[in-house]
């Protein structure tokens, strides 16, 4: 193959692919958009300072978490665990913070390395051992959710008072859990100038031709885990800093609503194409189509089944309308 | 490169860090707390809001039953305007989203079956600060502002233990099928029967969860079954006692094994029809009323009524057990509730006169 035939597929493909991602990102923010009209029309105190806060900080953890499940879905993989991988990184730190406010900063790295040496395990097993995701991280779910019993066996323990309580003030005149929102946005588009996340769009796309590039796909699939895995350890920050307290038993929900904050987001279940601001307003609008069946006195018998009804109808109109986008 | 990305993720998180810590100084409660919901004393009508996070069992299904009625006697009379129901399967994460939807809402009163005894202090605090009164039923939560409204579970554990202790005798063998391992209600009941059975020199073989499931409590049963053939009881809780009964009765060992059970239908028809044939058991009432017995309070204390300390346990509430069921008063008990489905949950929801007995005046 030419190196100027080689050029020309890459353009081309580079076209197909910003036109696919613009058209799953028109759908993602009119999901958006209309959630957020909807939960202002129906809940009359949507935008005073405690809502927008307390909104927020609902969902701030699966928000870091959908950052994280987009970077290991882009490059073709799954990470069924991150719920644990967030529970064991936030009973790990608040093992090590024990309550004190000095310790914070030492919480955030510990919660960082729990989270970063978790995805290891995963990035090992699925990359150099070579076993399926799916299977691989449910396995490793069960795994890391059984140390997260043997570090914290019962709920307990106190978050230290300045996590808490500064997680619930607003800083400049804008609530916390959103800084740490944007926080998740920023973290996304300081890794994606890297040459670490174009490689794994390239293996995700295509990993033979990533291998066949020189891309080193078995270090970048493996590290993508562990990125992943560092990010569920600021999602376990964030867990903490919103119970104020450990449980053993959190994010149970958290890894299936990344995996649907992923696909709402325009991200592609086979990988190599989407952006994880997608995934960011995937979670938004996860978070906020609960929020708004509650206001609209939907019956609890029947909210669950309206919920997932819900999903069902934002996840088939964000995968059907890429799925054109692909054909034509 | 890569290092470029880890310094990118350092800073930000450092970044993120400081954000959070820095306006900490300021202290608590400033963030929020832009609507000041009723206070204690005002006039009603009131709203009432009640967060579950379990679902799916006849014990969580009666008990909303049973908030429910109280509350439309309530409403009939004016006192209570709106009952608003949060009521999944969800964690703790999802909990405190529902006591925030209840907060946005502008309830006045939060009745709550807690998902961690500890875990949802920061929300509570948020309710707090907003003058919305908080209730916990079915098991108790270390915030002190919060009202526990509930029996005694360790006494609770301690009734049946005692009994089978008895039963057995020093040196006995038994096993014992748990809740969920890791739960509050599960731990607390079950340091305290353990407590009786070392007390007594009973012997535990074995302990097993079984989920508070009865599926799960006959599987592991039937397990504990063919491991220890040589047992002479079985500890159990609510919930699972009619799994765990189903695998003794199917290894036909109804007559020499005593199984603790519980006040549940299912489980007193099983125990009418065997108790011929020599099955002993106790059944000890977990009332899911206990829900409804606290909008009671709820009520008093929304009208500005005051609680007499003396009464209360450190403020909070402590409901008398009622006598537990043995083959001494089955068949009194039975006649009672044996027209009720098998999913019923032998009950108990305090009168209004009776709550008006814990206020002063």
């Amino acid at each position: 193959m030419s190196t100027g035939l080689d050029n020309r597929a890459a353009g081309t493909r580079a076209v197909a692919w910003i036109r696919r991602v613009q058209i799953a990102s028109v759908v993602t923010w009119s999901l958006l958009a209309a959630v957020v009209i909807v939960n202002a029309l129906v809940q009359p105190t949507f935008f005073t300072l405690y809502s927008i806060t307390s909104t927020f900080a609902t969902f701030v953890p699966l928000v870091f978490a959908a950052v994280a499940q987009a970077i290991v879905v882009i490059g073709g993989g799954l990470d069924l665990s991150i719920g644990t991988i967030v529970a064991l990184s936030s009973v790990v730190a608040l093992k090590v913070m024990n309550g004190s406010d000095a310790l914070i900063g030492l919480g955030f790295l510990a919660a960082l390395a729990t989270g970063a040496l978790c995805g290891l395990v995963n990035g090992i097993l699925v990359a150099v051992v070579r076993l399926q995701p799916l299977i691989v991280t449910f396995a490793t779910a069960s795994v890391f959710g059984g140390v997260t019993l043997v570090v914290l066996p019962s709920p307990g323990g106190a978050v230290p008072p300045a996590m808490s309580q500064g997680f619930r003030l607003a800083f400049a005149g804008v609530p916390v859990p959103v800084w740490c929102v944007l926080a998740a946005a920023a973290i996304w588009l300081a890794l994606s100038r890297t040459r670490f996340l174009r490689h794994v769009y390239a293996v995700g796309g295509d990993a033979l031709a990533a291998f066949a590039s020189l891309v080193p796909v078995v270090r970048i699939r493996a590290l993508s885990y562990v990125v992943a895995g560092a990010l569920a350890g600021l999602a376990a920050m964030g867990v903490l800093g919103n119970t104020g307290s450990g449980d053993p038993f959190i994010g149970a929900d958290i890894a299936l609503d990344s995996i649907a904050a992923v696909v709402l987001g325009g991200i592609a279940l086979r990988g190599g194409r989407g952006g994880a601001i997608g995934a960011i307003a995937g979670a938004i609008i996860l978070a906020l189509v609960t929020n708004v069946l509650f206001f609209l006195n939907v019956p609890t018998t029947f909210r669950e089944l309206a919920s997932g009804l819900v999903i069902i109808a934002a996840l088939a109109l964000s995968v059907l309308t890429t799925r054109k986008a692909v054909v034509r | 490169m890569r290092f470029r990305t880890g310094a990118a993720l350092a800073a930000i998180s450092v970044a993120l860090l400081a954000g959070c810590s820095s306006t900490a100084p300021t202290g608590g409660g400033g963030g929020g707390g832009e609507t000041e919901g009723a206070g204690g004393g005002s006039e009603g009508p009131f709203t009432i809001g009640v967060s579950n996070g379990f679902v799916g069992s006849e014990y969580r299904t009666q008990m909303i039953e049973d908030i429910q009625t109280v509350f439309d006697e309530y409403k009939e009379n004016g006192t209570l305007d709106e009952l608003v129901l949060e009521n999944a399967d969800t964690d703790v994460n999802g909990q405190i989203q529902q006591v925030r939807n209840l907060i946005n809402r502008g309830v006045d009163a939060i009745i709550i079956n807690p998902n961690s005894g500890t875990a949802l202090d920061a929300v509570f605090q948020e309710a707090l600060g907003q003058g919305i009164r908080i209730y916990a039923i079915d098991q108790a939560v270390e915030t002190e502002e919060v009202v526990n409204v509930g029996i005694d579970q360790p006494l609770w554990a301690e009734t049946s233990a005692q009994w089978l202790a008895e039963q057995v005798g020093e040196g006995g063998r038994i096993v014992v099928v748990n809740g969920i391992e890791g739960h509050p209600a599960n731990e607390a009941r079950w340091n305290a029967a353990k407590a009786v059975f070392d007390e007594a020199g009973v012997e535990v073989l074995a302990v097993a969860n079984g989920d508070w499931d009865q599926a799960t409590g006959q599987q592991v049963m039937s397990d504990l079954l063919a491991t220890y053939t040589d047992i002479q009881g079985v500890w159990t809780q609510d919930g699972m006692a009619q799994g765990v009964l189903r695998a003794v009765e199917a290894a036909n060992r109804t007559g020499d094994i005593i199984v603790t059970g519980e006040a549940r239908n299912g489980y007193m028809r099983m125990w009418s029809e065997l108790k011929e044939g020599g099955f002993e058991s106790i059944g000890v009432v977990n009332p899911p009323g206990t829900g409804a017995t606290a909008l009671h309070f709820a009520v008093s204390q929304l009208e500005g009524r005051e609680l007499d300390e003396s009464k209360t346990e450190n403020g909070d509430i402590v409901l008398d057990l009622e006598d537990p069921i043995t083959n001494d008063n089955f068949d009194e008990v039975w006649a009672e509730v044996q027209d009720r489905p098998d999913s019923y949950v032998l009950d108990s929801v305090l009168t209004r006169d009776e709550v008006n007995a814990y206020f002063v005046g």
